[in-house]
């Protein structure tokens, strides 16, 4: 069944679907956003470990392969609102390092644009959605930009043990940059530090796409259309353009949307999948992979977390799933001796009883009555210092389409991830900072929460660059070969740093729906 | 708006306890409520839900009348997207019941291999605790199913979940709960 033509169909209504959607429909383009999972509201996000596994996905289309397979469900979005549904929001930002890792130590890629060119964006972003923290405290690391809206977030004990900890072992901490509200903030109210981000904020305190870029789309006009889920990106006879996609609907009946252009917001790994799907005689390979990088280096960050029990109360049950405290004192790539790449340092996080983040994972190892014995000593003693690490991007780390297929027939694919020796050294690196950090602290105990080196955040796939010879899509988004085809997300990531990505999809994401808008003429032609 | 007010307000605003099925009518119950109605089982067979028992009290003390069993069972009866199992985030592949015939199954036949023929639930307390433990770091000879480190996680982690993860569990450590919009019956 074919639909009226629209101006722009975006597939996935997460953190760039979102935020594209606001800006196109705000400059009047006629805009569907098509999801594949259920139009989650707010009053659906129910303060529960469990009741809020439900927005997340139960089995998706792909295996996973390689040394260390990408554990995608604890993070990854289904339904409208995306992962940034349940995200953390922390909103650290890349830095000016980040940008020119080859250039800089002939190792990994660059970006084709610099710290400089997203700068603007941050800031508009955190006009925009509402960021709590301290941004002058961050030029001791970044260039400067402009005050956030909001001042930094409370923090709790359970926060300030870790400041003292790393203070003392020489590492600064300044307030973490959060998308949540401190202070009341455009209508929305200031958080009350009940600690279930992690399971969907319902009052709005927290920047989700659903009081944020959503919200504005649809006051704007645009239609979102959930259980919706996109199996092709159709193109003309000449391959020159895409015309619109073909996506199965809530009664699992065959839909065509056209549209003048598409914008692809689905995730690093399903994006490529959709455009190896939409292969074509004049795209054998898929749409925009004359170069062969197609679904080609895939990316995750990965966790040393370092737990310490103190006897006292340290207010653990209050706070933010974010962190309190930041630093970015580990951040230069070569940091650690005898491993590359960045490390992002954060403490300070309420804690929850169960599920993958909750301490009664804390003593994994603990069973039976050890493990009752342990719950009544960590209840309120135990808190948890995080740092995150960097992989450079690998050419072997992949997204290819795989045998089987699924409910609508298409074909599944397998993501293929291992971790090289450079992020193996880091991880193990940063384990033993954080066991010289907790020390420091004073705590009763503390050790490493070492268990499989974990996999984080999913990036590359349709990395960005400067021409069809090295890359997939330009630094807005735009794919080198089809220029009414957009790729939007951290898929466009060419390296990865160390901090969570949420804010700069946002920011690469407003420039890229920005250019898209002034230039409509010439890529909607 | 105070604080205790905008909690308030979100309060109800959706239905979430489980549905089970008592005397041909459903209804709406705990886990823990399930068990002491000894509500029937939909998926599960008795021998498998001996064993989730029995492990489930060796992993977490008070699984068992936690409700564990009928946990697992009523949300194996549901459709995957609807699921609240931790198995969803582990990355296991729907239908979850495969995993869970296939984990239950192979703890029994590698406790009957090493214990003169009797499935974990005959096991005595400290030889259930003695499995358990070969059984998390891989060392029970002849295993053949799911990896036993994997089993331990997915199971303890169901445990905890109807032990400690509800808000009766959150009283009865002493942990405010502090909920925007509160499970129903208590979950």
């Amino acid at each position: 069944m074919a639909n009226a033509k629209v101006d722009v169909v975006i597939v996935g209504a997460g953190a760039s679907g979102t935020l594209y959607a606001s800006v196109l429909a705000k400059a009047g383009k006629k805009v569907v956003l098509l999801e594949t999972g259920p139009d989650w509201q707010l009053t659906d996000l129910i303060s529960s470990d469990f009741w809020g596994r439900r927005v997340k996905p139960a089995g998706i289309p792909f295996l996973l392969e390689g040394k260390n397979p990408y554990g995608y469900a604890y993070q990854a979005g289904w339904g409208v609102g995306g992962a940034a549904l349940h995200y953390f929001a922390n909103f650290p930002r890349y830095l000016p390092n980040d940008f020119k890792v080859k250039s800089e130590h002939n190792r990994g890629l660059d970006w084709p644009i610099s710290y400089a060119d997203v700068a603007p964006y941050y800031d508009k972003v955190a006009a925009e959605i509402g960021v709590s923290g301290d941004a002058k405290a961050e030029e001791l690391w970044r260039p400067k930009g402009a005050p956030y809206p909001m001042p930094p977030m409370k923090t709790f004990r359970n926060g300030d043990v870790w400041k003292k900890g790393c203070e003392a072992a020489g590492i600064r901490m300044v307030p973490a940059a959060v998308g949540m509200n401190s202070t009341p903030f455009k209508g929305r109210p200031a958080c009350i530090y009940d600690g279930w981000c992690h399971v969907g904020c319902p009052i709005g305190a927290l920047a989700n796409p659903q009081v944020t870029y959503l919200a504005d789309a649809k006051k704007a006009g645009a239609e979102v259309r959930a259980l919706s889920t996109v199996t092709r990106v159709l193109t003309n006879e000449a391959g020159s353009k895409v015309t619109g996609v073909e996506y199965y609907d809530a009664k699992k009946e065959k839909q065509v949307q056209e549209a003048s252009v598409v914008i692809l917001a689905a995730w690093s790994a399903q994006n490529p999948r959709l455009m190896m799907n939409s292969a074509t005689d004049k795209h054998p390979k898929g749409l925009a992979n004359s170069s062969g990088l197609l679904g080609k280096y895939m990316m995750a960050h990965y966790a040393s977390g370092t737990w310490a029990l103190f006897d006292d109360d340290v207010e653990n049950h209050m706070g933010t799933v974010g962190a309190q405290y930041m630093s970015y004192d580990r951040y230069d790539k070569t940091s650690k001796k005898g491993a590359f790449g960045s490390t992002y340092i954060v403490a300070g996080t309420a804690l929850k009883t169960s599920d993958l983040g909750g301490f009664a994972n804390a003593r994994f190892d603990l069973f039976g009555p050890q493990l009752a014995d342990f719950m009544k000593r960590a209840k309120r003693g135990i808190t948890r210092l995080t740092a995150f690490g960097e992989e450079m991007p690998n050419i072997e780390n992949r997204i290819e389409l795989a045998d089987g297929k699924d409910e609508f027939g298409m074909p599944m694919a397998k993501i293929v991830h291992s971790f090289d020796q450079d992020a193996v050294a880091l991880w193990n690196a940063n384990f033993e900072e954080g066991m010289t950090i907790a020390k420091a602290t004073g705590a009763k105990e503390f050790w490493s929460a070492r268990g499989n080196q974990p996999t984080i955040h999913l990036f590359g796939g349709t990395i960005m660059g400067n021409g069809a010879g090295d890359s997939v899509c330009d630094s807005y988004g735009q794919t080198h070969e089809i220029g009414n085809l957009w790729v939007a997300g951290p898929g466009l990531f060419p390296t990865e740093g160390a901090s969570n990505p949420t804010y700069t999809i946002f920011a690469v994401s407003q420039r890229g729906a920005e250019q898209l808008v002034s230039k409509w003429g010439t890529v909607a032609g | 708006m105070s604080e205790i007010e905008r909690r308030a307000l979100m309060k109800g605003a959706a239905l979430s306890a489980l549905a089970f099925t008592a005397g041909g009518v459903e209804v709406l119950l705990s886990p823990r409520q399930a068990h002491a109605q000894n509500i029937a089982f939909k998926t599960l067979n008795a021998d498998q839900v001996a064993t989730l028992e029995a492990l489930g009290d060796t992993l977490v003390p008070g699984a068992k009348q936690a409700g564990i069993s009928h946990f697992v069972d009523q949300q194996l009866s549901i459709p995957p997207e609807q699921a609240l199992l931790e198995a969803r985030i582990l990355n296991i592949r729907p239908p979850y019941a495969n995993f869970y015939r296939a984990a239950l199954g192979t703890v029994d036949k590698a406790s009957k291999a090493h214990n003169a023929d009797r499935g974990f639930a005959q096991l005595n307390d400290s030889e259930r605790h003695a499995f358990v433990d070969l059984m998390r770091q891989n060392k029970v000879e002849g295993w053949q199913g799911p990896p036993g480190p994997f089993v331990y996680l997915v199971l303890r982690s169901d445990a905890v979940d109807v032990v400690y993860g509800t808000m009766d569990g959150y009283a009865a450590l002493g942990i405010p709960y502090m909920p925007h919009i509160a499970p129903a019956k208590r979950w």
